[in-house]
């Protein structure tokens, strides 16, 4: 066949494609009989409402130079890893407010850390491509450094994210500028699979963030500049299960609605969304208040309470939205409340109880809040 | 090797001016294969996009995700929330009911279970139990649990001299990070000195 007729040939199967795609928009959107919002009106529910002290800053951890870029709750006891641009790990004693490990990272350029699920360990990774591995319980060196335990490489981009998977201390899953997505073995160092790349149905930008599913860790969601999110087999790394089109920009940030079956996003065009993932429907857009000549600010991070039924929203001007997930409103902003960060909320994370939310910011701080209110059973 | 040619003029042979060769004939394989590459991508990702819409055939509406998701929230309590009251709505016949101890509705009556603590109050078992939290008080409503942290930690006030508290049930004072589900009184009690007519400060504060 000459390239000639092959190249009438991808011309013929682009138009099948995207026919086929046009197909599946418009049965996805004769299904979309209403989203969360419109729902929950119709059941005649009324929003989350909080009293001025209902949530407040209960901490303030203290103690990096430079702005705080990923922070990550152990899976038990009330413990925090932050990573820093001044290119230390913290580990933080959240009851406490003290620091039990200051780690100097042989690369400076971090931007994500997470904790392992039995809290022996933390992960990190950055501009050097690669993840490294600190084992919490190991001796430190003559200058008092921890120093690294195991290094994933094989990254060709940053790794933007890093996530172990629930209940294994030996399997970690990066996202990385390469486009790509790699499940790690930690004993070996070695990558059981890589999801997405050149000739694989994946992302075709930078992979900024991922989440992995709660109830069943086999699936994990990304989120990418291309604007899309994408759900993921660890099983069939060939392809993702599906992808999620609806942003208009980066895909900052992705994490899973605690039942499982649905995940949330954040992103550069200034709203979060819900989608779901059977069936790939996005259920509600979260657009921030706004006059009409201000520009949206971009959305950070997000992380979901034990329920669901608040979304916390960081933004790029400070604010930390907390969104009625059912209602599709903002019932607080805790950038407004006394004690409040004084820039960018870059991370944010909910303890495993789901008792606490933790900030990371670019004033250098993380802090602490949590419900302050008396609650009576009836 | 260029055919020498005669200049008229000269009688003198010389050779013709260099001119670029004519390209080989090899076939562009590179783009070939480049080509049949791609073509191959996107024959895949025709076969699963005909996958997908022969399995959107059974996708159900978002309003029944919507649905689910209401469901969920209301079936699982948080403690970030203000209230529980409203949440509770549908339990309150429950109650009642669960109150009626000729009635054995004991696996109903723990789906009730007001649990704040996820790990503290077990309530998917047919009993609600108070399992890993020391102490824990079984309240004063029947297959209600409500657990609490130490004492310490359980009273807000602190009462002057010999001061004894007391827990008074049900209320959930829930303050990070250790969580009480005692709303507490102060109820003192104090021996006065025997000094005639001096009666020290601070003495016999009643709460």
């Amino acid at each position: 066949m000459s390239v000639t007729e092959l190249k009438e040939r991808h011309i013929a199967a682009t138009e099948t494609v995207n026919n086929l795609r046009e197909r599946l928009k418009q049965r996805r959107l004769s299904l979309l009989d209403t989203d969360i919002s419109g729902y929950a009106k119709s059941q005649g529910r009324t929003p989350v409402t909080f009293g001025p002290t209902d949530i407040l800053c209960c901490r303030t951890l203290q103690g990096h130079t430079g702005k705080v870029y990923s922070l990550d709750w152990t899976s038990e006891k009330n413990r925090i890893v932050s990573a820093s641009q001044d290119g230390r790990l913290i580990v933080w004693n959240a009851l406490t407010s003290q620091k039990t490990h200051a780690i100097k990272l042989p690369c400076a350029w971090v931007m994500t850390c997470a904790f392992s699920p039995t809290g022996q360990s933390v992960a990190c990774g950055g501009l050097d491509s690669v993840c490294s591995i600190f084992n919490l319980n190991s001796p430190t060196d003559r200058d008092g450094n921890l120093n690294v335990s195991r290094m994933l490489s094989g990254h060709k981009g940053y790794v933007s994210s890093c996530q172990y998977v629930p209940g294994e201390d030996t399997h970690l899953i990066t996202g990385s500028g390469d486009q790509t997505c790699v499940l790690w073995d930690i004993t070996t160092g070695l990558r059981t699979s890589v999801f997405g790349g050149e000739f694989q149905s994946g992302h075709t930008a930078d992979v900024l963030s991922i989440s992995i599913n709660g109830t069943n860790s086999k699936m994990f969601v990304s989120g990418s500049c291309d604007s899309t999110a994408r759900l993921w087999d660890t099983r069939v790394a060939s392809r993702a299960v599906r992808t999620f089109h609806g942003h208009e920009g980066d895909v900052n940030s992705v994490k899973f609605f605690p039942d499982g079956n649905r995940f949330g996003t954040g992103s550069d065009d200034g709203t979060c969304r819900l989608f779901d993932i059977r069936t790939g429907h996005q259920l509600q857009v979260y657009y921030q208040p706004r006059r009409d000549t201000e520009m949206a600010h971009v959305v950070t991070s997000i992380a979901f309470s034990i329920s669901g039924r608040l979304l916390f929203a960081g933004y790029t001007n400070g604010d930390c939205y907390v969104w009625d997930t059912l209602l599709a409103k903002v019932v607080l902003n805790l950038g407004s409340l006394q004690n409040s960060h004084e820039g960018r909320i870059s991370c944010l994370g909910l303890s495993a109880d789901g008792s606490a939310l933790c900030t990371g910011s670019w004033d250098t701080n993380l802090k602490i809040w949590a419900f302050g209110g008396i609650r009576k059973v009836i | 090797m260029a055919t020498p040619i005669r200049d008229p003029s000269s009688n003198v042979m010389s050779l013709p001016l260099p001119s670029p060769k004519a390209p080989l004939g090899y076939p562009d394989l590179y783009g070939k294969r480049r080509e049949m590459a791609r073509i191959q991508m996107l024959e895949r990702e025709i076969s699963f996009l005909e996958e997908e819409l022969k399995s959107s055939e059974g996708f159900q509406p978002a309003s029944k995700c919507c649905q689910e998701i209401a469901d969920f929230m209301m079936a699982n309590s948080d403690p970030l929330l203000p209230t529980s009251k409203k949440n509770r709505r549908s339990c309150r016949l429950w109650k009642w009911l669960c109150r009626m101890r000729c009635l054995n509705l004991s696996w109903v009556c723990c789906w009730c279970c007001d649990c704040f603590s996820t790990s503290c109050c077990n309530c998917k078992q047919s009993k609600c139990k108070c399992s890993s939290c020391v102490p824990s008080i079984n309240c004063s409503l029947s297959n209600w649990c409500c657990c609490c942290d130490k004492k310490s930690h359980c009273c807000k006030e602190t009462c002057d001299c010999n001061n004894k508290c007391c827990c008074s049930l049900p209320g959930c004072y829930f303050k990070w990070p250790f969580p009480s589900c005692c709303i507490c009184k102060c109820s003192c009690s104090c021996t006065c000195p025997s000094f005639p007519k001096v009666l020290p400060s601070g003495c016999c504060t009643k709460c």
